[in-house]
C-alpha cells in the first residue's frame, strides 16, 4: 500500500474527504478485506484515544476573568465605520498633497539591463521562491526544533496545491476600479451589509474574515498557500516605538527628522503574514514600509542632486484632515560617469547562517552584485565566525570566475564574532581605498552577534568613525528567527549606510540588482527634513512613522549631527498627517499657569498672517565627500481635493502607510479593516512593474484573515 | 484589530448577542482553556490567553456557527504565540541554547510523572511532535474537521491529514508494544 494510500484510509475512516475521494475508498473497501480491517482499526483507536481525552483534568477561567467577560459581552459591539467616501467628498476645505521630488540622471544603461534581466527571470525566480516556501512548509508551528521525518511523503500532494500561483493576487487586481469604490460606497453605510457584487472570488477570502457568507472552504484554503514556518518566538528583538502624537503647530511650529530609505520592516512583516501570523507591532516602522516600493517620482532637474514633490488630499482614516506627502527623489547616476566601487562583503558564517535562506542566499546575493560591477571595481570577501579572515582579496570585479569560486567555497560553521570580523573588513575596506570612489562594507548576517565583540556601543563608535572616513556600510539582514532587527538598523545609521532585509532570491534581486545603484552609491549624506508649519493655515499636525528618525530642531542647521543618506535614484516618501484650522483638532491643553500667554495653545503667536502657504520644506544635505551641508527650501500651498482624485501613487502610498498604522495598532484606523485598504491600494496599483503592489495586496488578505 | 464584525452584528438586537456570546463562552470556556495549556504549558498563561480570545469576541460580534469554533482557537492560538513572546521578548538565542532549551509546551516527562492517572495512550501523546500532537487534540478532544484544523494552524488540509495519520500510526505502534 502506498503511503498516500494509508493517508486517504485514515482520512475515510475519520470520516474526512471529498464526496468524491469517499466514494473511491469506500469502492476499494469492497474489495479489500485489508484495507477494511485497517479503516476498522482506525476507528477503533480514535475512539479510544477521543474517550481518554475526553477524561483529561481541564480547566476554566477565574471568576474574574468571566465577570471581564460578562461586562464586555454587555457593551453593544463598536460602532461601525468604514471609508466614507461620501464625506469625503464634502469636505471641500481639507484636500491638499505635497510632493517634493529631487531628481537627476538615470543610470540608465544598468536599470534598462536589470530591467530586461528581471522580466526574463521573473517566471524562473518564481519557481526559485517557491522551491524555497517549499523547504519551509513543513516546519511544525509551534517547535521548530523538532521536525519529522516526512519530508518525502507529504510533499506531492502539498506541492500542486502551495506552488499553484496564487490567482488570487491576479483577480483581484482585474476587480474594476469601479466596483471597489461602489463597494465602499456600500460600507460606510453603517446598517446595510456589504455586498460583494462585482469582486473577483479571490477576494472572497477577505470576506470571511468578517463574518460574512464566505464558506470555511475559501478561507481555509487560503490558509494553506503560504505555510512558511512560524518564526521561533523568542529569539527576536525589536526597540519599541512610541507613535508620534498630533503637535499643535502653535506650540511646535517646527517638525524635523532624519531620511530613512531602509525597507527591512516592510520585508519581516511579509514574513510574519506569510506564516500566518500578525507581527509584533514593534517590527512595524511605517515609513520603511511606504519606502519599499518605487515610485513614479520625477528626477531633479539641474544641478541639484533632489527633487522634492509636495502633494496632498483629504486623510482616507480622518476626512476631516489632510495628508500631505513630501517625496525627494534623489539623481539617478551614469554608468560611464558613477565612481568606481571598492565593495568589502563581511559575510557571517556562523553556525546559524546555515539554513536554506541565510548562507545559500547571501551567496547567491553577492553573484548578483558582482553581475552588476565591471572591471573598475574591487571585491573583497571575509568571513567571521568563530574567527575572522579573509576569503578573497581585493578582485577586480570583472574576475566572476574568481568571486564565484570564493563564493561557493563559503561554508557555515562555529560561532559568532561580529566585532572582529568587522574590524578586519574595514582594514580591508581601507587597504583598497579608493579616493574618488564608493568605498563599504556590505555586512551580511543573521545579526546573531553574540560572541566576542558585544559592546554594541563600542561598536557603533567604530562604525560612525570609519564612516566619517569614507568607508560607508551596508547591512543585509538574512534569514528569520535570531533576527537582531534593532541592532542592525543601528550599525546600518551609525556607517551612513543602509540596511534591507532580504528574505527570498527576489528580495536579493530587488535590493541588489534593481536598485543597485540606490544601494551602493551615496549622492547625499546627512540628509535632514524641516517642515515649519504656517499656523494660520494648519492647527495641528502628525509624522506618520519615522519615530526613531526624530531630531531636534536644533540639529537641523547643526551640521555635526548625522542623518540618513539617499542612495543616486532612490526616493524618499513622509506623510504628515495635518490638521486644517477650522477643523476639529486633538484636544489642546490647558493654558500655561506660569508662562507669557504668548505660549498658549490656543493663541495664535503673533497677529493672523494671511500667506495661504500650509508649509515649507527645508531640507538640508552634504554631498557625499564633504563637510557642510547645503540647504534647499520648497514652500507648499495645500489644494482643497478628495482623496479619490490624488495621484495613483499618492493613493498607493497612502494605503501602505495606513496599513502600516493599523499593524501598529494607533487608534486612528481602528474603524478601517485591511481589506478596505486592499480595495482603494488595489486601484491605485498602476503598472507595478517589479510586482511589488500586487504582492502587498496579498499580504493585506493574509492581514484581514489573520485579524480577529 | 478589527474592531467589530459587520452585518451580523449589526442586524442582532443586543440582548441576542449577549445571549450568543454566553452560550460560546460556556460551550469553548473550557475546551480553550484546555488548548492553550497545551500550547503554554502554563495555567496562566493559557487563562489570560483564552480570556483575551473572549473579548475580542465581544468586540467582534456575533459569527457564524461554522466559523465560531475555527474563529475562536486561531484567535487563542495567536495569542498564546504573542504571550510566549512578550514573556521573553530580548533573550539572544545561541544555537547552543536552542538545542537544549524545551519545546514551549509542557515538558513531555514532568507532565507525565505528575498526571500518574494519565494513560499510557495519553503519555505517548505527550510524547509526539509538537505539532503532531496539537492536531489530534484538536482532531478528537476538539471534534474539528481536517479544514477545521488547518483553518487554526496554518496548515493545509493534507497536511493535517497526514500529521494526524502519522501521529496515529505511531501511537498505534507504541500502543501495541505494551
Amino acid at each position: 500500500m502506498k503511503p498516500s494510500d494509508e493517508v486517504q484510509l485514515t482520512a475515510y475512516a475519520l470520516g474526512e474527504g471529498t464526496p468524491a475521494e469517499r466514494a473511491a475508498v469506500a469502492a476499494r473497501l469492497r474489495t479489500d478485506p485489508a484495507a477494511q480491517a485497517a479503516v476498522d482499526e482506525i476507528r477503533a483507536f480514535a475512539a479510544q484515544l477521543a474517550t481518554e481525552l475526553q477524561g483529561e483534568p481541564d480547566i476554566g477561567l477565574t471568576d474574574d476573568q468571566r465577570r471581564r467577560i460578562r461586562e464586555a459581552s454587555a457593551r453593544p459591539a463598536g460602532r461601525l465605520v468604514r471609508f466614507p467616501w461620501r464625506r469625503l467628498t464634502g469636505f471641500a476645505a481639507v484636500a491638499a498633497v505635497v510632493t517634493l521630488v529631487f531628481g537627476g540622471t538615470l543610470w540608465h544603461a544598468a536599470k534598462q539591463l536589470l530591467d530586461d534581466r528581471f522580466a526574463k527571470s521573473r517566471e524562473a525566480s518564481i519557481a526559485c521562491e517557491m522551491v524555497e516556501v517549499d523547504e519551509q512548509q513543513l516546519d511544525e508551528l509551534l517547535a521548530p526544533a523538532e521536525r519529522p521525518d516526512m519530508v518525502d511523503v507529504v510533499t506531492p500532494p502539498d506541492l500542486d496545491w502551495d506552488m499553484a500561483p496564487p490567482p488570487q493576487v491576479e483577480d483581484f487586481c482585474a476587480a474594476p476600479a469601479a466596483s471597489a469604490v461602489a463597494e465602499l460606497n456600500v460600507a460606510s453605510d453603517a446598517i446595510s451589509p456589504i455586498v460583494m457584487k462585482g469582486l473577483a472570488p479571490g477576494a472572497m477570502a477577505n470576506r470571511a474574515s468578517r463574518g460574512r457568507a464566505a464558506s470555511l472552504g475559501s478561507y481555509g484554503g487560503r490558509w494553506g498557500l503560504y505555510s512558511e514556518s512560524m518564526p521561533p518566538a523568542n529569539a527576536e528583538s525589536y526597540a519599541p516605538i512610541q507613535g508620534n502624537t498630533f503637535k499643535q503647530v502653535a506650540n511646535e511650529p517646527l517638525s524635523t527628522f532624519s531620511i530613512d530609505v531602509d525597507t527591512a520592516s516592510y520585508a519581516n512583516i511579509r514574513r510574519f503574514l506569510r506564516a500566518g501570523q500578525m507581527p509584533p507591532p514593534d517590527a512595524v516602522r511605517v515609513e520603511e514600509m511606504v519606502n519599499y516600493f518605487p515610485y513614479d517620482y520625477a528626477p531633479p532637474k539641474g544641478q541639484t542632486p533632489f527633487a522634492v514633490h509636495v502633494e496632498s488630499a483629504a486623510c482616507p482614516w480622518a476626512p476631516d484632515h489632510a495628508l500631505v506627502r513630501i517625496a525627494l527623489k534623489g539623481k539617478s547616476l551614469d554608468a560611464e560617469r558613477r565612481p568606481p566601487c571598492n565593495l568589502v562583503f563581511l559575510i557571517d558564517v556562523s553556525g546559524s547562517m546555515d539554513e536554506p535562506n541565510k548562507l545559500p542566499l547571501v551567496k547567491k546575493s553577492i553573484q548578483l552584485l558582482a553581475r552588476q560591477l565591471d572591471a573598475r571595481d574591487r571585491v573583497t570577501l571575509a568571513v567571521y565566525a568563530g574567527a575572522a579572515g579573509l576569503v578573497l582579496p581585493p578582485t577586480p570585479a570583472s574576475d566572476l570566475a574568481t568571486i564565484d569560486a570564493a563564493v561557493e567555497n563559503l561554508r557555515a560553521g562555529g560561532s559568532t564574532a561580529g566585532g572582529a570580523g568587522i574590524r578586519l573588513a574595514y582594514d580591508a575596506a581601507r587597504q583598497s581605498f579608493l579616493p574618488d570612489g564608493n568605498n563599504r562594507v556590505v555586512l551580511c548576517t543573521d545579526g546573531d552577534f553574540n560572541v566576542g565583540i558585544v559592546d554594541s556601543e563600542e561598536l557603533a563608535g567604530f562604525i560612525a568613525d570609519r564612516a566619517k572616513q569614507g568607508i560607508f556600510l551596508t547591512v543585509l539582514g538574512f534569514g528569520m528567527g535570531n533576527y537582531k532587527d534593532d541592532r542592525l538598523e543601528t550599525l546600518s545609521n551609525k556607517g551612513n549606510g543602509n540596511y534591507a532585509y532580504v528574505d527570498s532570491f527576489s528580495e536579493a534581486r530587488k535590493v541588489l540588482a534593481e536598485q543597485a545603484a540606490g544601494t551602493l552609491f551615496a549622492i547625499a549624506k546627512d540628509v535632514k527634513l524641516q517642515i515649519e508649519f504656517n499656523p494660520a493655515q494648519v492647527s495641528s499636525y502628525r509624522l506618520v512613522g519615522y519615530e526613531n528618525r526624530l531630531l531636534a530642531k536644533e540639529d537641523f542647521n547643526d551640521d555635526k549631527k548625522d542623518a540618513g543618506e539617499l542612495g543616486a535614484g532612490h526616493a524618499v516618501t513622509a506623510f504628515y498627517e495635518v490638521v486644517p484650522v477650522g477643523a476639529e483638532s486633538a484636544p489642546g491643553v490647558d493654558p500655561l499657569k506660569y508662562q507669557p500667554a504668548a505660549k498658549e495653545p490656543t493663541a495664535p503667536r503673533e497677529r493672523a498672517n494671511d500667506n495661504p502657504e500650509w508649509l515649507t520644506v527645508k531640507l538640508r544635505y552634504k554631498l557625499p565627500q564633504a563637510d557642510r551641508s547645503e540647504k534647499i527650501e520648497v514652500p507648499f500651498v495645500g489644494a482643497a481635493r478628495p482623496f479619490a482624485d490624488a495621484s495613483t501613487d499618492f493613493r498607493f502610498a497612502a494605503g501602505v502607510a495606513t496599513a502600516g498604522l493599523m499593524l501598529r495598532g494607533d487608534p486612528s484606523v481602528m474603524d478601517l479593516g485591511f481589506d478596505d485598504v486592499a480595495a482603494w491600494a488595489a486601484a491605485a496599483v498602476g503598472a507595478d512593474p517589479g510586482g511589488h503592489r500586487r504582492e502587498f495586496l496579498g499580504l493585506l488578505r493574509d492581514a484581514a484573515v489573520l485579524s480577529p | 484589530m478589527r474592531p467589530e464584525n459587520p452585518a451580523p452584528a449589526a442586524s442582532e438586537t443586543p440582548p441576542d448577542r449577549a445571549t450568543w456570546l454566553e452560550a460560546v463562552v460556556a460551550r469553548y470556556e473550557r475546551p480553550l482553556c484546555q488548548y492553550a495549556y497545551r500550547l503554554t504549558g502554563n495555567f496562566d498563561a493559557a487563562r489570560d490567553a483564552v480570556q483575551d480570545t473572549f473579548l475580542r469576541l465581544c468586540r467582534a460580534g456575533v459569527l457564524e456557527e461554522a466559523r465560531t469554533a475555527p474563529w475562536l482557537f486561531r484567535v487563542c492560538r495567536n495569542r498564546c504565540i504573542d504571550l510566549l513572546r512578550k514573556e521573553r521578548p530580548m533573550q539572544p538565542l545561541t544555537d547552543a541554547q536552542a538545542a537544549v532549551l524545551p519545546a514551549p509546551g509542557p515538558d513531555p516527562a514532568e507532565e507525565a510523572g505528575r498526571r500518574e492517572s494519565a494513560s499510557l495512550l495519553l503519555r505517548k501523546l505527550a510524547e509526539l511532535p509538537a505539532h503532531q500532537a496539537e492536531v489530534i487534540r484538536l482532531k478528537f478532544q476538539h471534534q474539528m474537521s481536517y479544514r477545521e484544523i488547518a483553518a487554526v494552524t496554518a496548515l493545509s488540509e493534507s497536511n493535517v491529514g497526514y500529521l494526524i495519520h502519522v501521529g496515529i500510526q505511531t501511537l498505534r505502534q507504541q500502543a501495541a508494544q505494551f
